[in-house]
Formats: structure tokens, sequence, C-alpha cells
């Protein structure tokens, strides 16, 4: 067949949701179009209107505004709508209007209904509620069960260490010593020929393995049945193991060794002669291996210049993480892990230097840090919470310990708070009951300023110390929230305040009274929003969580939120955060400062797509609790 | 131009000629002058050709898209191309049209008569609708033995009253189809292929139509 109206084919295979059909039904499409043109200021579809045609805006660009005239989309070339009262059934509950002189590829209702039919991925991306399309967004961005290190990784590798063997004239009783000794759960157990010489029984890197022999050996082979340890190891151990060569995929040895039930499995080189061993652990931490180590090697560390050294890898770290598609939820977890080991090792450091502490205490952080959500781009937010035993000769050493903290920390690369919220101000650094009244204050205050102003303090984990302190506090403050409506009310009208974008309007961020913005701001309004909504919620209902996904979870879970809206909610702050770390990490590997500020030219197609779904579920979310905040909340 | 006249001259031609295309278009009347411009029927045509005089230059390609009112009708757009015997020559260039493509193509006599099939009683809509005339009369006259008058609406006209200038005062840039079309901010095409341009044809007339607040097609032939 001729293709005839490459044009318009064409044009339509270069936009979604059409790109996606096969070649055969988009040479089918034109014909069942109509072109039609709409000058400036004329009207496609009114509201109230059974409107039964669909347009793809060939070129120019239209608005969306609701029944109340607030404006909801604005479109340009590529983007098809009418499509909602059709699928649904019913008028149109938008009106369409050109806001500039625009060509419209037209199609009829019936037409669209059967392209649909023929086509679910067409249906799902038109009708399938918002949320699901973000939800599918979010996971074919992060495939976190697949695609990782496990995937790219040679086992051979993961060995760090040449295998431990005994020969197999040894007793078990000198395996069991040599196990100890080399802190090891499993031995290789080598033939007689190629043992060593003569009397030593214990080999190093020995040649042949012909058995292994592990600790569930000794329990379920010796112990158990009385054995004599006095016996060779040949009676005891698993004679000629599976074994792997060096070469083979981290992930197919993990299957491996699932598919057999076994823990350890000896890698062998292709001359026979035993590499070392990997154990299932070895292969499961491989997913997150790097957070692991470097927080590891954060509390072995005895010096701040040695935390400072080690805190460095920190971003390197992030963007390995983004890279390998971990969700942002988890980075955050990872990054606030960091944050935790070396603020908590240089407490430790410092308790040694000045002595033990007088009274108990608990070293609390605020902010992003508290909810776990910590990015690349957070500054210090900490305080001391200390038990009311205190006495006035003990303020001294509190003061010290803050000084030298705060100040390691930011030789460890976390900026001091703008806003001095760190324990090294007095006002941070109290005794439970004045903190008591410090939230009381706050609580009661009739001043908007003041509260918005200690938002943060309600989002307060403990990271060392006596955490009961925190807790107690936290308690209370939970019981008194749920009953400061005046508070609430000053908290609701902030968390609704930051609305975020209306989506993106040709590479520009459009706002909601249609001005353009060119650069997008991922927390006011993104990312903000979201944690404002999930606070206010959780301090009405006197719900514990500090974390985000937690809080709204927590808010389902006692039904105020509907599960739907919860999800909804979730996804909307997984996919927002999930791009400002990538934006974030795309800055550090330029060797840039990493900020909230994101060029819509910056995201992709999809990005921009979903990030408007994003918002809408935002917005959405945010308008509800406007509504009910007059009520009960 | 009086009607009765041009009506009495296509009966003239379709009394000599034989049942077929050509005789049914000239006995079926083209719209009234008084057709709404929301419900004409027309027919975007394009032509490509070797050169510009209708006796002497070759048809080479024919692409049409029927409109009704307001709406361009894709499903009926068609792309014709002609065989030649013989190269085109240097008009290559212009059309693209390669000789061994139009080897390929169909007999004159095929695609004329379907052109004037899809034409019959359709107002006939082209960019300088002299060229399209003028080429579908020269080959009527030669395969069929009548001419071919049609009704038709030109954009070329259509622009310059949307410019408002007279004819001298006008760069004929401005009048280029490409051109005209970029004053209504209309997409870009790969243009000259036949159909292509009879879409652009149709396309620009929609918004001209628009703007020049006209309603019949007697305001469209002014």
């Amino acid at each position: 067949m001729e293709t005839e109206l490459r044009e318009v084919r064409d044009f339509l295979a270069a936009h979604a949701p059409f790109e996606g059909l096969p070649g055969r039904a988009l040479d089918r499409l034109p014909a069942q179009l109509t072109m039609r043109y709409f000058r400036r200021g004329s009207t496609l579809i009114s509201v109230g209107e059974a409107n039964d045609t669909v347009y793809v805006l060939r070129s120019g660009a239209v608005d969306i505004t609701d029944a109340s005239g607030v404006l909801v989309e604005r479109s340009a070339e590529g983007t098809t709508v009418g499509t909602s009262n059709i699928l649904r059934g019913g008028r149109s509950q938008h009106d369409v209007r050109a806001i500039e002189d625009t060509l419209a590829l037209a199609m009829s209702g019936d037409d669209f209904r059967e392209l649909v039919r023929e086509h679910p991925d067409l249906h799902r991306f038109f009708v399938e509620l918002l949320a699901s399309r973000l939800r599918a967004a979010v996971q074919s961005q992060q495939r976190t069960d697949q695609g990782g290190a496990i995937l790219k990784t040679r086992v051979g590798e993961l060995i760090s260490r040449e295998p431990i063997t005994i020969a197999v004239t040894a007793t078990i009783r000198e395996a069991a010593e040599l196990m100890a000794a080399e802190r090891v759960s499993s031995l290789l157990v080598t033939g007689l020929d190629k043992a060593g010489a003569g009397a030593g029984a214990v080999g190093q890197g020995g040649e042949g393995a012909i058995g292994i022999l592990t600790d569930k050996d000794l329990r379920s082979r010796v112990l158990a049945v009385g054995r004599d340890p006095g016996d060779p190891v040949a009676e005891v151990m698993t004679s000629d193991p599976v074994t792997v060569g060096p070469d083979t995929m981290a992930f197919e040895v993990l299957m491996e060794m699932v598919a057999k039930s076994i823990h350890h499995m000896p890698v062998v080189r292709p001359d026979g002669r035993p590499l070392g061993l990997v154990t299932g652990t070895d292969l499961i931490r491989l997913e997150h291996a790097s957070p692991v180590y470097l927080v590891s090697d954060i509390r072995k560390q005895t010096s701040v210049a040695g935390l400072a050294e080690l805190g460095r890898r920190l971003p390197r770290l992030v963007e390995q993480l983004v890279s390998q598609d971990a969700t942002a939820d988890d980075i955050g977890r990872v990054v606030t892990a960091v944050g935790d080991a070396v603020e908590r090792r240089l407490l430790e450091l410092a308790e040694a230097e000045l002595g033990a502490p007088p009274v108990p205490y608990c070293w609390v952080v605020f902010g992003s840090r508290g909810r776990l959500e910590q990015g690349l781009s957070s500054d210090q937010d900490n305080a001391l919470l200390i038990s009311d035993e205190m006495q006035p000769e003990h303020e001294e050493w509190f003061a010290r310990l803050a000084e030298w903290v705060v100040d390691a920390l930011e030789r460890c690369g976390y900026a001091r708070c703008p806003g001095d919220i760190m324990a090294t101000n007095p006002r941070w650094r109290q005794p439970i009951s004045q903190w008591r009244r410090e939230f009381g204050t706050w609580l009661r205050q009739p001043e908007p300023d003041a509260i918005l102003n200690a938002t943060i303090f309600f989002d307060m984990r403990p990271v060392h110390g006596d955490a009961s302190l925190e807790q107690d506090l936290h308690r209370w403050v939970l019981a008194q929230t749920p009953h400061s409506k005046a508070f609430l009310a000053h908290m609701v009208r902030s968390a609704v305040d930051h609305e975020p974008p209306l989506g993106f309007f040709r590479g520009f961020v459009l706002q909601k009274e249609g001005e353009h913005k060119d650069t997008l701001d991922l927390k006011i309004g993104g990312v903000g929003a979201v944690v404002e909504l999930a606070r206010v919620h959780a301090l009405a209902h006197g719900l514990a969580p500090v974390n985000t996904q937690a809080r709204i979870e927590a808010v389902a879970d006692a039904g105020v939120m509907s599960r739907d809206r919860a999800a909804d909610l979730r996804d909307a702050f997984e996919f927002i955060s999930y791009v400002r770390l990538r934006h974030q990490a795309r800055q550090v590997s330029a060797g840039q400062q990493p900020d909230n500020f994101v060029a819509p030219t910056e995201l992709s197609d999809f990005e921009r797509r979903h990030l408007r779904d994003a918002f809408q579920v935002v917005r959405s979310a945010q308008s509800t609790l406007g509504a009910v905040s007059g009520s009960a909340l | 131009m009086g009607r009765f006249g041009a009506e009495g001259r296509r009966k003239r031609y379709a009394m000599r000629l034989p049942d077929g295309p050509l005789r049914s278009f000239l006995t079926t009347p083209p719209p009234d002058p008084a057709t709404p411009v929301d419900e004409l029927p027309l027919l975007a045509v394009d032509f490509e050709t070797t050169g510009l005089r209708p006796g002497q230059d070759r048809l080479l390609s024919i692409g049409f898209v029927p409109l009704e009112g307001r709406s361009i009708v894709l499903g009926g757009a068609r792309q014709l191309l002609i065989r030649v015997d013989g190269a085109v020559g240097q008009s290559a260039t212009v059309h693209g049209l390669t000789d061994d493509r139009l080897a390929e193509g169909e007999q004159l006599v095929d695609a004329v008569d379907e052109l004037l099939t899809a034409l019959r009683g359709r107002v006939l809509l082209a960019h300088y609708s002299d060229i399209e005339e003028g080429f579908l009369s020269a080959a009527c006259e030669r395969l069929h033995g009548a001419p071919a008058p049609a009704c038709a609406v030109d954009t070329l006209q259509l622009q310059r009253r949307v410019l408002g200038h007279g004819w001298d005062e006008l760069k004929g840039s401005q009048l280029r189809l490409w051109n005209a079309r970029a004053r209504y901010g209309l997409p870009r095409y790969r243009a000259h292929e036949a159909l292509t341009d009879a879409l652009a044809c149709a396309e620009l007339y929609l918004a001209q139509a628009e703007e020049l607040g006209a309603t019949t097609l007697r305001d469209l032939q002014r």
C-alpha cells in the first residue's frame, strides 16, 4: 500500500501514545481522521457538551479549564484532548479553547473507542487513573529487584581471600579448631596426595578440593549424632561439592545455591585449584554492598579527618545508587544512615575526649534527616535533649560536646544550619521539661510565622544517647497536637500554600495562573508539599511515624485517607523525589553544587508527563485537605 | 463570469462525449455560489509538472484531498503518479520525481479520470489554481476531446486579500504557499509532493476562510 499522508502518519508516530502503535495500525490511522482549524479564542469543546470528537493538536495550543474557569492544563502540538468524557461517558467537564491558531486532527468517538479497544496500551494511557499511570512510571523507572550489581558482577570478583583448606586425613576436631581460628563457616577439604608435605595436616590454598565442611555439618553430622571428634573429617564432609568457575555471573550462582539449598559455593579455577568460597550472604549483600562497607568503615574511624575523608565518598555513592536504579526512598535511607553513622561516631569520639556525660542525654536530628529522607543538599539540624536531672554545672559539658560535634560535622561536609537549629544554640540544648515548654508554646502560638519556622522540630529522631528521652518527649507532643486547633489550622494553610505547577508547556514550567517559569523547583510545591501534607495529617491524629511514606501509610491505616489516595500520594512522592535525586546526582558528577532547580529541557518526555501526573495528585490531596480543614481534620 | 454561461458551456461539452468520468463531471453542477462555507464540498488539488505551460509541459503527479465544509477528510486523500515515457529532465530537482519512479506510475488517462470522479460536484481548491485548471483542461482536451472547466477557489488570491494590498505592492514570496502558511503557524512539511502540497493548501484555506470571515462560496470567489 502506498503510504499516503505520510506527514500525518509520521506526526502521530512521534507523539504519545500513538508512538507505541504497531506500524500497520499507524498506517491506517490517518484515513480515519479529519483536519480542523480553530482560530485563536475559539472553542473546541465546552463544559457540559456531549463531546464525541477526540482532537490531536497538530499545531497551535489550547487551554483546558474546569467549570469554574480554573486553568487545568495548557497543551501544545502532539497532545490529545477530548478523550475523558468519551471513555467515561457523559458530558465534558472542561472547556478546551484555542489560545493560538490551532490545527487539529479530529477522530470520531466511535473510531476512538474502537482504537482503544484494539490497543490496550492506548486504553491504559487514556483511561486508567492517573495514579496507575504514575505507579507504572515509578516501576518502569526503577527496577530495584533487577538491574543491580548482582547482574553485572562475576563471582570471581567477590573472592577476597584464599580458601581455607584442610587435608582429608585431619580429624573433625582439627577442622573445627581451624574454622574457629580463621573465623570461617566452612573449609575446603583437599586430597591426600597434594595436601602438603607429611606432618602438616592443615594446608593453605591447597589443590583439588574433594569435599567441603560447613558449620552445619559440624552441628548435624557431629554434635547431634554424638560422633567422636577424633574421627577423620572425610567421614562428615560433603564429597565432590558443586563448584563454579570464577567467570560465572553472581546471579547465576545465587540461583544455583537457592535451587540446591546450599549456602557455601567453592569457586574453582579452570585448572581445578580452588580460588575461594562465596556465601549466599556475600551475593545478597552485593546489591547494597557499598553503603554497608561505608558505614562499617565509618565505625572504625578514630579521627575527624578520617571521617571527613569517608564523607566525601557519599556523593559518589548516591550517584552509583541512582545508576543502579535504587528507589528514592532507599537512597534517602542510605544517605541518612551514613549521616547517622558519622554523627554517632563523632559523638563517641567527643565523649572519649570530654569524659562520660554527667547526666543522660539524647542527640536528636530534625527535618529531612529526621524523616530518613536526607538528600545531597542538606545541612545540619540537630539538638540535645537532656535529662531533667541536669544541674547548672553540667551545662558546660554539653556546651563543649555540642561545639565539638557541630564543628566536626562541618568539617565532614555537613554545613552549619543557616537558621541556627543546632545543639550549639543554647535554646536547642535543654532539659526535657524545657523542651516541653518550647513545644507547648508552638502549639499555642497564634503567630503563623513562628509555627512555620518550628515545623522541622516535629520531624525529630534520636541518633545517639538515651533514646527514651526522645521517645517520651515525642509521645507527649503527639498527645497535644490533635487538640491544638489553631496550630493545625496554620499547618494546613502552609501545606496547601505551595501548589505544584500545572505541568510543562514548550520547555517552560506552567504555573496555576498560566504564568511560565523556566525552572522547576522540585522542593517547594513538590517533595516539600507532600512532606507537609503527611506531617499535618500525622500530627492531627497523633500518629508516631516521622518518615513521609510511613506517615502516609499510617494516615491510611487510621482510615483518615483512602487507600487509593494514600498509594497515589506515595507514588507521587517517590517519583518527584527520584527525579530530584537524578538531577542532583547529575550535578554532582558534573562537579556542581546539588540543588532543587531543574530546567524542563533537562527532563525526558516521560519524566515531564509523569511529573505532571504527580503534581496533579499532590494538588488534589492539597485541595481535599484545604476543604476539610474548616471542620474536623 | 455568469454561472449560467459557464453551466451552458459545460453542458455543450458534455453533449459531445460518451459516458465516462469527464461527462459525469461536466453534467454534475458545481456548488451554488450561495452554498455556506460550513457545508461547501471542495477538493484541494496539486499537480507536479515538468513546467508551467499546460499545452506543452507534462503532468507527472496528482495529489488531492477532499474537504467537507471546514473539515479536511484525510480518508479521501490520494496521490497518483503518472507513467512518463522519456526523461523528465531537470524538473526532477523541484518535484523529486525521478524517471525510475515515474516508470512505475499509471496511465495519464486513468489518473485524470480518477481526479475527475473525485472532483465531481466539488469546488477545485488550489494555490494559484490557474496551473491545475489549465493542465486538467489541456489533458482532458487531449484524452477526451473536451476541456474540463472547473469551479475553483484559489488560496493565492485569498492570501492577497488577507494581506490587504494591491497586486503590485506584494512581494511574490509572501504569497507562496509555504510562506502564506507561516502566518498561521501551520506545521512545516517536506514540501513538493503533490499530496503534501494539496494538504498544505487545504489547511491554509481553513485558516484563510476563518480570517476573512467568509460565509458562502461567493465570498471566496470575489
